[in-house]
């Protein structure tokens, strides 16, 4: 049943970058980053995280799940170390995916040419 | 402003075809089916097929450097890179132009106006574009492979060029029509055919005006890269203001690819667009007197990825030249 949720989560946040690319002039990389903040968001009043206990990795595939770890890095660096800590969290959960990007788009570029 | 000419004609035309173009329903000189065409780079394919364009039209009317004036050429490229390595291997000298999508027919009105006027007597006209090296400039990187919207145009790969010369061949250019800038606020760098049709309208309706001419005259009249609803919007505008729809009129956009073809969109775009369907389909057609009469109208949006940024609107403009058969 966790595949289905999973499933219906992320097919519901593609369906809506869908709609809006069809019927706006938004370009693909606005809708990434109105995702990341809407992620943000959502997380900000802890809704995200009740999508996460019951929707499963479905949430943490789709790039909501990217501004939904900038603000959790973010909010536990300001309990550790005040508000320095916002800034010093902000990418604490994303580094791995930041770092992940970076060298697997090195090793594609130098593996691989664009074709079309 | 529109210009009569007496003394300028087509003499002798060649054409370089690349991915999907050679799909379409045309024959051209030369084609070549890989964007790199063994090549570093996509840019360094388009000079290299640039070349080989110029070389092929220099072949086929069996002329040598020497023997043309003036070459006139342009791309879609900044500081028209393509056109200045494309002349660093000819001893010939060069004019560059830009008019966007509209210097084809640009082009012909220069080189028509300097021989006409007797200054010159052969000069080569040529453009040339691609989709890869078009698309990186004006709008994504290749790699970001974003997902396209089905209003948007297929810029075509490909070059083609025209000697235009004062010796006497059944293609002649008659009459020129030079556009304006239009400017109707459209802020969509993707929707080009929104963007140029009012502007080919103005030039039709202008050159019909000036000459005295009803649009029935023509056999044919060809716009530039207006797609599949840049078509669309012409033929409306041209209903609203008339009350009725032409039964002679063409994109060429609808034309260079194959119909069938989803990946192309709403057709082609790019400056090669409307010079690879004169010279592979209108010229043949006018030689073997299916039309005699034709009238090009080369659209232009004249898109800056600076001013598209800065959410400015999209100018255009658009040229007509007519051609008949003598």
């Amino acid at each position: 049943m966790s595949y289905i949720y999973s499933f219906i989560f992320a097919g519901v946040v593609c369906l809506i970058a869908e709609i809006i690319l069809n019927n706006t002039n938004l370009k693909p990389g606005h809708i990434i980053c109105l995702f990341v903040i809407f992620g943000s968001m959502l997380d900000t009043f802890k809704i995200y995280d009740f999508f996460q206990d019951n929707f499963g990795a479905g949430t943490s595939i789709v790039i909501t799940s990217f501004g939904h770890l900038i603000m959790h890095g973010a909010f536990l660096g300001v309990k550790q170390s005040g508000f320095i800590g916002f800034l010093n969290g902000f990418f604490n959960y994303t580094t791995v995916g930041i770092s992940a990007t970076i060298v697997f788009a090195f090793i594609t570029s130098i593996l691989f040419k664009a074709k079309n | 402003m529109t210009l009569k000419y007496n003394n300028s004609y087509i003499n002798e035309v060649s054409t370089v075809a690349g991915p999907y173009v050679i799909y379409g329903p045309f024959k051209y000189d030369e084609t070549f089916t890989d964007y790199y065409d063994n090549e570093e780079t996509f840019e360094k394919c388009e000079i290299k097929n640039y070349i080989k364009c110029i070389n092929i039209l220099l072949g086929k009317c069996n002329k040598s450097e020497n023997d043309i004036d003036l070459i006139i050429s342009s791309d879609l490229l900044n500081q028209l890179m393509i056109s200045n390595f494309m002349m660093n291997h000819f001893n010939i000298p060069f004019f560059g132009v830009y008019n966007a999508c509209a210097s084809f027919c640009e082009e012909l009105i220069l080189a028509s106006t300097l021989i006409d006027s007797k200054k010159m007597n052969n000069i080569i006209t040529a453009t040339s574009s691609n989709n890869l090296t078009a698309e990186r400039q004006y709008r994504n990187p290749v790699e970001y492979g974003y997902q396209k919207k089905k209003y948007q145009t297929f810029t075509v790969t490909g070059s083609a060029s025209c000697l235009i010369s004062n010796k006497k061949s059944n293609i002649k250019i008659t009459t020129a029509t030079i556009g304006k800038v239009v400017d109707f606020d459209v802020k969509d760098s993707l929707n080009m055919g929104k963007v140029m049709a009012p502007s080919a309208y103005e030039t039709f309706i202008t050159h019909l005006k000036e000459l005295n001419l009803k649009p029935e005259y023509y056999d044919l009249i060809l716009t530039g890269d207006l797609g599949k609803y840049g078509k669309t919007i012409f033929n409306e505008l041209f209903y609203k203001n008339f009350g009725y729809y032409l039964s002679n009129y063409e994109d060429s956009a609808c034309m260079i690819y194959d119909n069938n073809d989803k990946r192309v969109l709403a057709g082609g775009s790019g400056i090669a667009c409307i010079n690879l369907v004169t010279n592979s389909y209108v010229i043949p057609q006018m030689i073997s007197k299916k039309y005699k009469r034709v009238l090009l109208i080369a659209t232009g949006a004249l898109m800056s990825v600076t001013s598209v940024n800065q959410k400015m609107s999209i100018p255009s403009i658009s040229h007509a030249v007519s051609l008949e058969v003598i």
